[in-house]
């Protein structure tokens, strides 16, 4: 027992030493920390596919000679096991590694407010992945920048394209409260269709943990006037949203924000009920032969699937973006990648084409607007917000 | 056991050695290892309060990270700027909006409003036995967690309260371990200590020898509450954030098996086993990203825990509290102690 | 509030409540056996969901195929489970039965993290289990009729098995008193397997069933109805298993009627509220509906 629990210490402290010393040998690579929770709980489910994105592009990147003229990417994963405080944790442990370059994580709003405040007085840019709240740069600071374009920017577009081209000037709305991305999507949603004249007629709840939502089904069915529902849901609820819904005979329009760009949109309701679905997501470049493609390829050869959903490729940008500041600031300094990542122009992600405006942190992109009919997803229109 | 006489030069010289390890630590390690001193600290008041009701009164009590959400909420909410509690906070009570306290009193506060939830919850809850208590505990986690998430006015919801300042130091926190383990080596040797250990070893012969038991109880879970609260508001002051989720069941475990595996009722086990626990999960971590195996460590911890049960069912001090000296010779020894089996 | 809505909702309540019924029950056998609060009993019904995930995309197996190939998955884990952590265990304390189960837990949830992924995944059944049945105003599923019987049929299987074979009386013996059970010749190690093979089987199936309703499942989907089904077999009066299946449909409908009565604001309160009754309950009638004053509980 005793011995057993030496090994294991001499080999953390082993693997500790080979850390630092990894870190501290040559100038040579390039480091750069990536914090995700990737066990412990619901959202590893979002923060796997976003670390196997951010690590497939730092491998390509490799393979083609590295940057800065033949200097390797070195990513280094933290795990957060879902808990705040293994993130603030994570960022301390971080930060103390010296000569990070800069850090890129988290799927959800509130972790990434553990984390980046730490950067942020390192002076190291954080970019997130996945969390999309369009206050984020000015809770944590101009370290901060997010990949994917704010929840403000996704939710008023489908609002307008729900009221102006679906016609639909009722709606009920049902909200995940368990997360800010839901909560968010909600709060922009409902604005701007009151603005434009639109009235929610049912405000539902629910937890990320539901999986019976036939309560749900049954109010939103027995009330008058309903023409649609906008699910402001995440992945893991999305498939059987639309299941339960479309299993109690209701086929009005369901609408959504990118928490469901997953393929169980179309695999639990199965092909006849994923239908007159709407959502909006990334506007991804070239799906059918262009970068998109590419992605999806290599992806999948790497990790023997296809990408889960969204967050793979917004991993994949995220670290997309980080290289291309690199590149264009000369150095791996952190003061300099980060205003060279503050410069971004027209960064041709897979994800939509990135700029951060002047001043702002949160990225201009074009919005996507995807129809699901008979499990066939197709893409509508895309909406590009005004400055 | 040691004497009353002999406790206080003891303690005082003991506090004084920690003070210099403190001192010491905060000049040479940097913010990271300092933070992990910090939770080793506050995992000590943890699993030391925790001790009070699980240890020394039998009761098994899951409801620590329900008591730190209420400590972590109130002390944030009363050390937060007014200006921006207007802006984060629309529904705040305006006596509350209007507070600005310093660090020391918010966290007395957060622990007395936990301890008074404590005492309210407690008179009913605590006529439930074993782990229909626990359970009944557990539920209580669940129920403040949903009063956070959907009372977003107050907490502003699954978002959490972020940018809090970094209030926490490792003196406030040396300073609060000192204060748990004062009270509670205090209270383990006084006559209401052995009340509640009477009470955990036969309730009927307590009550048959004049025991308040219904009051004793209360009063040991709503004081192992009152620094539930301060921890929770210590915590939040180091991660600088808090929100529902901070503080979930999956610590509750941890702080249970901090209690048990040091030995319930044992002030020294549960602070040994805190410190080291934390400290393991620290130094498993590299090994786990090494390995690219994310969850190991709680597998191997969780293995670990139930080897100790198996083998070791009275945990590794039973409830003494075994001098220095001794110490390595009962490690040694798979002897266990003969006051254990809490019911 | 209209006449078909609220009989809308009590099916609804009635169809959760049988999930939860299900459930319940194995975690019911358990405790009655051997006083274990089971918390990996909601992680094994995650093992029997993808257990039945694996029969029906390695082999077109027909569906009662997949149900026996379930029951035997779940029954081996519930055994080895019971062999290496809870027999040696045996004799201490309650809480250390309810620590093991949550190390236990533990393990099973990170493993199955590991080696599955947290992805959710699609869980396909045969066409005809998701036909729509109409009742008069309302309509249900095939797979919902399914679950509805099979917990019906189940409770009253195993409330025979207990009450009238020789094993049963065996079980029910152990139950009763280890030594005593042991000086009449029962091989109370053997008796205490079977328990933990029964319900664990009966997790499983849930699992299945679970799966077969929802049509995704997940690593993490075990842990809130394992929670959910104590609180049924709290209500029932843990260790009886017909109390077991009365609290699961009291526990389902009261939480579809929470859900659909009251305002949508408080929707998502919902698991507040169903602990809230657990409380409750344990405060008003500690030991449950039909369950017999065993020990103290309260």
């Amino acid at each position: 027992m005793q011995t057993w629990i030496k090994g294991l210490a001499s080999a953390a402290v082993g693997a500790l030493i080979a850390a630092s010393a990894g870190s501290a040998q040559a100038a040579d690579p390039i480091d750069i920390v990536a914090l995700y929770n990737l066990s412990g709980g619901g959202q590893a489910s979002l923060d796997v596919p976003s670390l196997n994105g951010v690590k497939l592009k730092a491998k390509m990147i490799n393979e083609a000679g590295g940057l800065l003229g033949g200097r390797m990417l070195n990513v280094t994963a933290f795990d957060t096991k879902d808990d705040t405080r293994e993130a603030a944790t994570a960022a301390k442990r971080a930060v103390a590694m010296k000569g990070v370059s800069a850090a890129i994580g988290f799927s959800d709003t509130t972790y990434v407010l553990a984390a980046a405040p730490l950067f942020q007085t390192a002076g190291i840019p954080f970019v997130t992945s996945g969390a999309t709240s369009p206050d984020l740069p000015v809770m944590v600071g101009d370290e901060m920048f997010l990949v994917p374009f704010g929840d403000d920017v996704q939710a008023e577009a489908m609002a307008e394209y729900a009221y102006n081209k679906l016609a639909i000037h009722k709606i009920a709305i049902w909200t995940d409260r368990g997360m800010d991305y839901t909560t968010g999507l909600t709060k922009y949603f409902t604005k701007r269709f009151e603005k434009l004249g639109g009235e929610v007629v049912l405000s539902d709840v629910f937890m990320t943990s539901d999986q019976d939502f036939s309560a749900l089904v049954s109010r939103l069915k027995s009330t008058d006037g309903v023409e649609g529902v906008y699910a402001a849901s995440g992945p893991d609820t999305a498939g059987i949203i639309i299941k339960q819904i479309r299993e109690a005979g209701l086929d009005l329009p369901i609408m959504g924000g990118d928490g469901l760009d997953t393929d169980l949109v179309v695999s639990v309701p199965g092909k006849a009920m994923a239908t007159n679905v709407y959502f909006t997501t990334h506007a991804y470049v070239g799906l059918d032969t262009g970068p998109a493609n590419e992605f999806r390829k290599a992806y999948t050869k790497e990790y023997g699937h296809e990408p889960e959903n969204a967050f793979a490729a917004l991993g994949f940008d995220a670290m997309g973006v980080v290289a291309n500041a690199i590149e264009k600031a000369g150095s791996s300094d952190p003061a300099a990648v980060t205003k060279a990542l503050a410069a971004t122009k027209d960064y041709e992600g897979v994800t939509g084409a990135l700029t951060y405006p002047e001043g702002s942190h949160v990225p201009s992109k074009p919005v996507a607007i995807m129809h699901v009919d008979k499990g066939n997803v197709a893409f509508e229109e895309t909406v590009t917000p005004k400055d | 056991m040691s004497g009353r006489d002999t406790f206080l030069p003891k303690f005082a010289a003991l506090a004084l050695i920690g003070a210099g390890l403190v001192f010491w630590a905060r000049s040479v390690l940097d913010p990271y290892a300092l933070s992990i001193v910090m939770f080793v600290g506050i995992n000590i008041i943890l699993a030391v309060s925790l001790n009070i009701s699980n240890g020394f009164t039998g009761l098994f009590s899951l409801g620590h990270p329900a008591f730190m959400t209420i400590g972590g909420y109130m002390t944030a909410i009363l050390v937060m700027p007014a200006a921006r509690k207007g802006l984060m906070l629309p529904d705040l009570p305006a006596f509350l909006a209007m507070q600005e306290w310093s660090f020391l009193p918010a966290l007395v506060a957060g622990g007395l409003l936990s301890a008074l939830v404590a005492v309210i919850v407690g008179f009913p809850v605590l006529r439930l036995r074993g782990h229909y208590l626990a359970v009944a505990t557990l539920g209580l986690i669940f129920i403040v967690q949903s009063l956070a998430v959907n009372l977003d006015g107050v907490t502003r919801g699954a978002l959490g309260l972020s940018g809090l300042p970094s209030l926490t130091t490792t003196w406030w926190v040396y300073g609060f371990v000192l204060l748990t383990l004062f009270v509670c080596w205090r209270l383990k040797h006084s006559s209401l200590g052995r009340t509640m250990l009477a009470i955990r070893e036969n309730e009927l012969a307590a009550a048959c020898l004049g025991v308040k038991v219904a009051r004793t109880r209360v009063f040991a879970f709503a004081l192992g509450a009152f620094f539930a609260g301060i921890a929770g508001g210590l915590w939040v002051h180091v991660v600088t954030l808090i929100s529902p989720d901070s503080f979930s069941f999956g610590l509750a475990f941890q702080l249970v098996v901090m209690v048990v595996v040091g030995g319930t009722g044992s002030i020294t086990g549960a602070s040994l086993v805190a410190a080291v626990l934390t400290l393991a999960t620290e130094f498993l971590k590299p090994v786990e990203e090494s390995l690219n195996l994310y969850g190991a460590s709680q597998i191997a911890i969780a293995v670990g825990v139930i080897l100790i049960l198996i083998y070791r069912p009275a945990g590794l001090f039973g409830t003494a509290e075994p001098q220095p000296l001794n110490l390595i010779k009962r490690l040694g020894s798979r002897h266990t102690s003969p006051a254990n089996s809490p019911e | 509030m209209t006449f078909p809505y609220l009989l809308d909702q009590l099916v609804n309540g009635l169809i959760l409540g049988s999930m939860y019924a299900l459930v319940a029950i194995g975690f019911s056998m358990i405790y009655g056996i051997v006083r274990l609060i089971n918390f990996a009993h909601g992680d094994i019904l995650t093992i029997g969901a993808f257990a039945g995930l694996a029969a029906f995309a390695s082999a077109d197996l027909p569906f009662p195929v997949v149900i026996l190939i379930v029951l035997v998955a779940g029954a081996v884990v519930g055994m080895v489970i019971e062999r290496t952590t809870f027999r040696p265990m045996r004799g201490s304390p309650q809480v250390t039965g309810f620590i093991a189960s949550l190390a236990v837990s533990i393990i099973l949830e990170n493993l199955a993290i590991m080696i599955l992924s947290a992805q959710p995944r699609t869980f396909h059944i045969p066409a005809y289990l998701n036909t729509l049945v109409h009742l008069g105003s309302v309509s249900v599923r095939v797979i919902d009729l399914t679950i509805v019987v099979l917990a019906i049929v189940l409770m009253i299987a195993l409330v025979t098995f207990v009450r009238f074979t020789r094993i049963g009386i065996a079980m029910r013996a152990t139950a009763e008193n280890y030594d005593v059970a042991r000086l009449m010749g029962i091989n109370i190690n053997r008796m205490i397997m079977l328990a933990f093979a029964i319900g664990s089987a009966l997790a499983a199936t849930a699992g299945l069933m679970w799966g077969a309703k929802y049509g995704q499942i997940s690593p993490l989907m075990g842990a809130l109805p394992g929670l959910k089904a104590f609180v049924a077999a709290v209500i029932g009066g843990v260790g009886s298993i017909s109390g077991a299946v009365l609290g699961g449909y009291i526990l389902g409908l009261a939480e579809v009627l929470f859900v659909g009565l009251l305002p949508p604001a408080l929707s998502g309160y919902r698991n507040a509220f169903v602990f809230g009754a657990l409380i409750i309950v344990l405060l008003v009638l500690p030991n449950g509906l039909l369950g017999r004053n065993q020990e103290t509980r309260a």
